[in-house]
């Protein structure tokens, strides 16, 4: 069969009127004309990213304020740029994907999963380039405090980008937690380069990076859980 | 669709008027009976209103149909198998979907059932519901490549059976 056929008989099918009862018509249009009343749309999605962003912002800074901004002083100026600057850029990439999110058919540069996989990759690569001290003490402790750290701070910036969002219709509840988890993750990253002063390799590259990936899949299965109660 | 936000019940009605039999050919497609397809449509537009703030206008309309619809689908779905153990073989439901359509949506059942779901489900909305390759990727929350991708995978699958021996199905002979 050559795609002309497949064509012919594609064309043929949807050339044909679908017949829906109008009693079944007219039961819907009756259904929701109790309820029918003005509503505000929701804002553009450039102002809606740059709330989120905001957000993230301020949760981090807010974060950081409660132990001190030892880290970013103790960082070079090169540093400071190649390191913000990344966490700006995905910061405003996955605000902008969570927005598309919460608002049916919209359009979807990445998928939720390329989205975290570039910014885990990304974020591996600046770290690796700016890092270069491989030793490790205490690099299961304080490791775990820093991850601890970071997702604490990541609950109250998802908490906030919900209540942002929360007049919007998630159409896949996972894929929204987990770009929203990514972007809360980002969040609580930002603040642990703004407060900690750990610039051993290994303990920016593991503990740090994995803020992201662990606040992104907490979001999928909250978003998981939500789906289920639905 | 303006309209109806702004809470016009003539639009209202001119829009499920509209998009309602094209919904309806949506679930319908999808192997489910007719009384679930009309159950579906009821449940789509209850949502649809819910949220339609969520509506931005200058934004293309249809994408934001199908993606509340198939949202609606995947629930249906969902529920459906956790109240019911019976299963449907994928056979006997596109016996179902072709009796009740015309030759022409035999044919198109037939053709399209050696496809995966998503395959299935992007022709159907480029070539049924004519809609572009930019509102089927924004109706499926997937980028414009996943798309193409998936229509050239459908075509190519579509090929592959039709040049292969033995028994196949083909356009309006079923198995031939």
């Amino acid at each position: 069969m050559k795609d002309d056929e497949i064509d012919e008989v594609l064309q043929r099918a949807s050339g044909i009127p679908h017949e829906v009862e109008p009693a079944l018509l007219k039961r819907v249009a009756n259904s929701i004309h109790p309820s029918l009343r003005p509503v505000r749309p929701l804002p553009p999605t450039r102002v809606l990213t740059a709330g989120l962003i905001l957000i993230c912002a301020a949760v981090a800074l807010v974060g950081a304020a409660r132990t001190g901004f030892y880290g970013i002083e103790k960082l070079s100026l090169w540093e400071r740029v190649l390191i913000f600057s990344t966490l700006s850029i995905l910061a405003w990439m996955a605000g902008k994907e969570l927005v598309a999110e919460f608002i049916p058919g919209s359009r979807h540069r990445f998928s939720p999963h390329a989205l975290l996989t570039f910014a885990s990759v990304a974020l591996l690569g600046v770290f690796a380039l700016l890092f270069r001290n491989y030793r490790s003490d205490h690099f299961i402790s304080a490791g775990i405090a820093c991850l601890l750290s970071g997702l604490l701070v990541a609950i109250p910036a998802a908490f906030l980008s919900w209540l942002l969002l929360r007049r919007g219709f998630a159409v896949n509840p996972v894929s929204a937690g987990l770009v929203g988890g990514a972007l809360a993750g980002i969040s609580g990253l930002t603040m642990l380069e703004l407060q900690c002063v750990n610039f051993q390799a290994l303990h920016v590259l593991v503990w740090h990076t994995a803020v992201v990936p662990v606040s992104a899949a907490a979001g999928a299965l909250v978003g998981w859980a939500l789906r289920r109660r639905s | 669709m303006a309209r109806y936000q702004a809470g016009d019940f003539a639009a209202a009605t001119a829009l499920i008027e509209c998009v309602g039999p094209q919904l309806h050919r949506f679930f319908l497609a999808q192997f489910v009976s007719r009384a679930d397809a009309d159950d579906l449509l009821q449940e789509t537009w209850l949502r649809i209103h819910r949220v339609r703030h969520t509506y931005r206008p200058g934004e293309p309309v249809l994408p934001w149909f199908y993606a509340i619809a198939r949202r609606v689908r995947v629930d249906h779905y969902r529920k459906a198998s956790r109240t019911t153990a019976r299963e449907h073989s994928l056979a006997e439901m596109s016996q179902v979907a072709a009796r009740e359509d015309g030759q022409a949506a035999d044919d198109l059942e037939t053709l399209l059932a050696p496809l995966s779901e998503s395959q299935r489900e992007v022709i159907r909305m480029m070539k049924v519901a004519g809609m572009s390759l930019e509102e089927v990727a924004r109706a499926t929350s997937c980028s414009v490549g996943a798309v193409k991708q998936r229509v050239h995978r459908a075509y190519e699958s579509l090929r592959a059976r039709a040049s292969a021996p033995g028994p196949k199905k083909g356009p309006g002979g079923g198995q031939s």
